[in-house]
């Protein structure tokens, strides 16, 4: 008897646990002669809690009155954490580097003075969402750029970086030929699995019709549609020819990094943040260039970040504003930024000079395709302007990214992503 | 020789105790539940001030949601594999653990370990040990057992093995225990008589161990149940439900719907969808082995 009421009570304790939710309420304050707010950051091995630290103290310096509270988010997901603390009633004042979209049409940000973005930035809309500017686009990625590594390829005969799809096969056969594995996958990772595909995509789909998200969302086009099929098949050539290792899905994110500069793999098709993870001792044995296309078009998958968001509830507007004015346009914060985090600054009038910054020879040619004039698109699941996609729709894109590694139905899949786009906007 | 007093019926002390356990279980447990059950009606944002009362309608949404079947299916065959599992190997371990010598003490609390130990500590810990340059690769291929290194977490089949054998070395530590303490309530006695009248060790195990384990196995099997039905930490950390969501189990679905994909609303449905199918598990199988006890 007295065992069958422990069962009991274990069964109704353990199943409890299983749901619940519920709400609080804090957040910023804004008292008689000063004023506290809140701020969600998050930190990496180059963003550490230092470098947030001596940039908040710095901000706090040119607002009086102003005390900053700082709060980390337990992973690089600033978004998800974001929505957990607006759930429980203590969303933020300050939120840094989020993805506007996802919360501006929930009414919960303040957008930013137009003219003071005009005035100091290089691509004022460049992650403007529906016509405003909620974080200041204070730097830029290239997301994927395709990294390689100069002495492999000199060694399997390689001359020339490949501008069109045939070349970029014929370098991949060339380096198997020669012994080596042509590109490093960190597919343990979702959003690593799927840099191949955000880099075909972004080349071969939005190169070609740099509008085709927001005519996803008006409906007028969809993932099984001939030409994207088409894109994602030669990501599944790719994996049949074996230009990946075949353990790929097993690669975690760190180890994916570590192995390419190792040179264990040849290219490496990354975000360009990449560029504070190499190695400086031998950073001249690493170039860049752009996932080529059918007829050898340049197309550069950009996205414009920036930093924090600004909330619509904040206690005291006017201190958050100048806060976050503040540090963004701060030189030493973005100094970290270049140098730690591979960020392409944006601020407008300076040049790579200006920050102060060591920067690798490998840095500056990429950056150049931020400053040169050519075919700049979307990243593909990375904007954070108009062309982001629906909340939830990254994760499915990166499941199917894995699944494609192993799979042959492209139909399926793209047809599992046309499907989870319509639950998403419905 | 002194006697413990018996509490007084009507005892204020008990009556506090009773009304704070009671006050907590309700404000704690009970309150989410009903929280989310009403919230399942509705079709709640996080971040939205504003929610609508959808009715049904997420549970209708349910049933021809392919990502939940997926996930549900996952779920039940790990809680059905790591519970056969590492009870047996509870079992088993609390068989050969079951001495009274120091040496034999330590090793038990070896054997709890890895229950005490936080899940995403133990799936930290053997992330390292499966990666594709892991420990468990390097001893195989020193040994000659494979001839390249296996990708444990990148293949889903692979994948979904190890998030299982993971669980299962987890909740061994606990079944280990439990059984152990069913054990060490046989009497004595019922071994010497079985010895006397010339049964063998597995004649013992066989007609005195296993049927005397039976209320131990009861609590083991229902709270390792109960355990992954709900498992969330050790997947998050080992293999943050891929690839391609092949060990996606409901519990993350649930995180996933909710902060991920902002459908507050039908993340609580699927969460009642979970409480009902793990009550019903938790109930069915209790009810079963009380059965079997009885009949012992």
């Amino acid at each position: 008897m007295r065992h069958t009421r422990l069962t009991a009570a274990c069964i109704a304790a353990g199943l409890a646990l299983l749901t619940g939710c519920s709400a609080a309420s804090t957040g910023g304050s804004a008292a008689a002669g000063g004023t506290t707010l809140t701020y969600l950051t998050f930190e990496t091995p180059s963003l550490t809690a230092s470098f947030w630290d001596t940039s908040i103290a710095n901000g706090e310096k040119k607002v009086p009155g102003l005390t900053i509270k700082k709060i980390v988010a337990p992973s690089t997901d600033r978004d998800a954490y974001a929505k957990q603390l607006q759930a429980s009633g203590q969303f933020p004042d300050l939120l840094q580097s989020i993805t506007p979209s996802t919360f501006a049409t929930a009414g919960l940000l303040k957008p930013y003075d137009q003219n003071w973005v005009n005035a100091n930035f290089m691509l004022p809309m460049g992650n403007a969402y529906k016509g405003k500017v909620y974080i200041p686009p204070t730097n830029s990625q290239i997301i994927p750029m395709v990294f390689y590594n100069k002495k492999m390829f000199a060694k399997a005969g390689i001359t020339a970086v490949p501008k069109t799809w045939a070349d970029f096969m014929a370098v991949n056969a060339k380096l198997k030929a020669a012994g080596m594995t042509p590109i490093e996958l960190g597919g343990g990772d979702p959003f690593a699995a799927s840099m191949p595909l955000v880099g075909i995509l972004s080349a071969d789909v939005l190169g070609k019709d740099p509008n085709w998200l927001q005519e996803r969302y008006a409906g007028k086009v969809h993932f099984t549609d001939a030409n994207v099929e088409a894109a994602v098949a030669k990501y599944r050539t790719m994996v049949k020819n074996g230009d990946f290792e075949d353990g790929a899905l097993g690669v975690k994110y760190a180890d994916s990094i570590t192995n390419f500069t190792s040179g264990k793999t040849a290219m490496y098709m990354m975000g360009s943040w990449f560029l504070g993870s190499v190695p400086k001792a031998n950073a001249d044995d690493f170039g860049s260039f752009m996932t080529p296309t059918d007829d050898g078009s340049l197309v550069v998958p950009f996205a414009v970040g920036g930093s924090m968001a600004i909330s619509a509830k904040t206690a005291d507007p006017a201190k958050a504003t100048a806060f976050a004015e503040a540090w963004s346009l701060d030189p030493a914060n973005y100094k970290t930024l270049i140098e730690g985090d591979g960020a392409f600054p944006m601020l407008k009038g300076k040049t790579l000079a200006d920050y102060n910054v060591n920067v690798t020879q490998v840095f500056k040619d990429s950056y150049s395709y931020v400053t040169d004039q050519n075919t700049k698109v979307s990243a593909f699941g990375w904007a954070t302007n108009d062309d982001s996609m629906p909340s939830g729709l990254n994760d499915a894109f990166y499941a199917a990214s894995q699944a494609l590694f192993t799979s042959d139905d492209v139909n399926g899949q793209m047809a599992k992503l046309d499907a989870a786009w319509d639950a998403a906007t419905k | 020789m002194t006697t413990r007093a018996r509490p007084r019926r009507g005892d204020p002390a008990l009556g506090t105790i009773a009304v704070v356990a009671l006050g907590l279980y309700v404000l704690f447990i009970l309150v989410p539940v009903i929280m989310s059950a009403w919230k399942s009606l509705t079709d709640e944002n996080p971040l939205l001030a504003q929610s609508r009362f959808v009715g049904i309608a997420n549970y209708t949404e349910m049933t021809h949601d392919s990502a939940l079947a997926a996930s549900l299916t996952f779920t039940l065959i790990l809680a059905a594999a790591v519970t056969l599992v590492a009870n047996a190997a509870g079992i088993g371990f609390a068989t050969l653990l079951n001495k009274t010598s120091l040496s034999f003490r330590v090793m038990r609390t070896v054997a709890f370990l890895p229950q005490v130990l936080s899940g995403v500590i133990v799936a930290f810990v053997w992330r390292y040990l499966l990666a594709q340059d892991g420990i468990l690769n390097h001893v195989l291929l020193s040994l000659g057992i494979i001839g390249q290194p296996v990708t444990w977490l990148g293949t889903p089949h692979l994948a979904m093995f190890s998030v299982g054998l993971v669980a299962a070395w987890v909740l061994t530590g606990f079944t280990t225990v439990v059984h152990l303490a069913a054990l060490q309530s046989i009497p004595v006695e019922l071994y010497q008589a079985a010895m006397v009248d010339g049964a063998g060790r597995w004649k013992r195990f066989r007609h005195i161990t296993f049927p005397m384990l039976a209320p131990g196995t009861t609590i083991s099997v229902t709270i390792s149940l109960i355990t992954m039905l709900k498992l969330y930490d050790i997947i998050a950390v080992l293999t943050s439900g891929g690839p391609a969501d092949s060990t996606q189990s409901t519990a993350l679905y649930i995180i996933q719907l909710a902060f991920t994909d902002d459908r507050y609303g039908y993340a609580s449905a699927v969460a009642m969808l979970l409480l009902v199918v793990s009550a019903g598990i938790a109930l069915t199988v209790t009810s079963l082995l009380r059965r079997r006890e009885v009949e012992l």
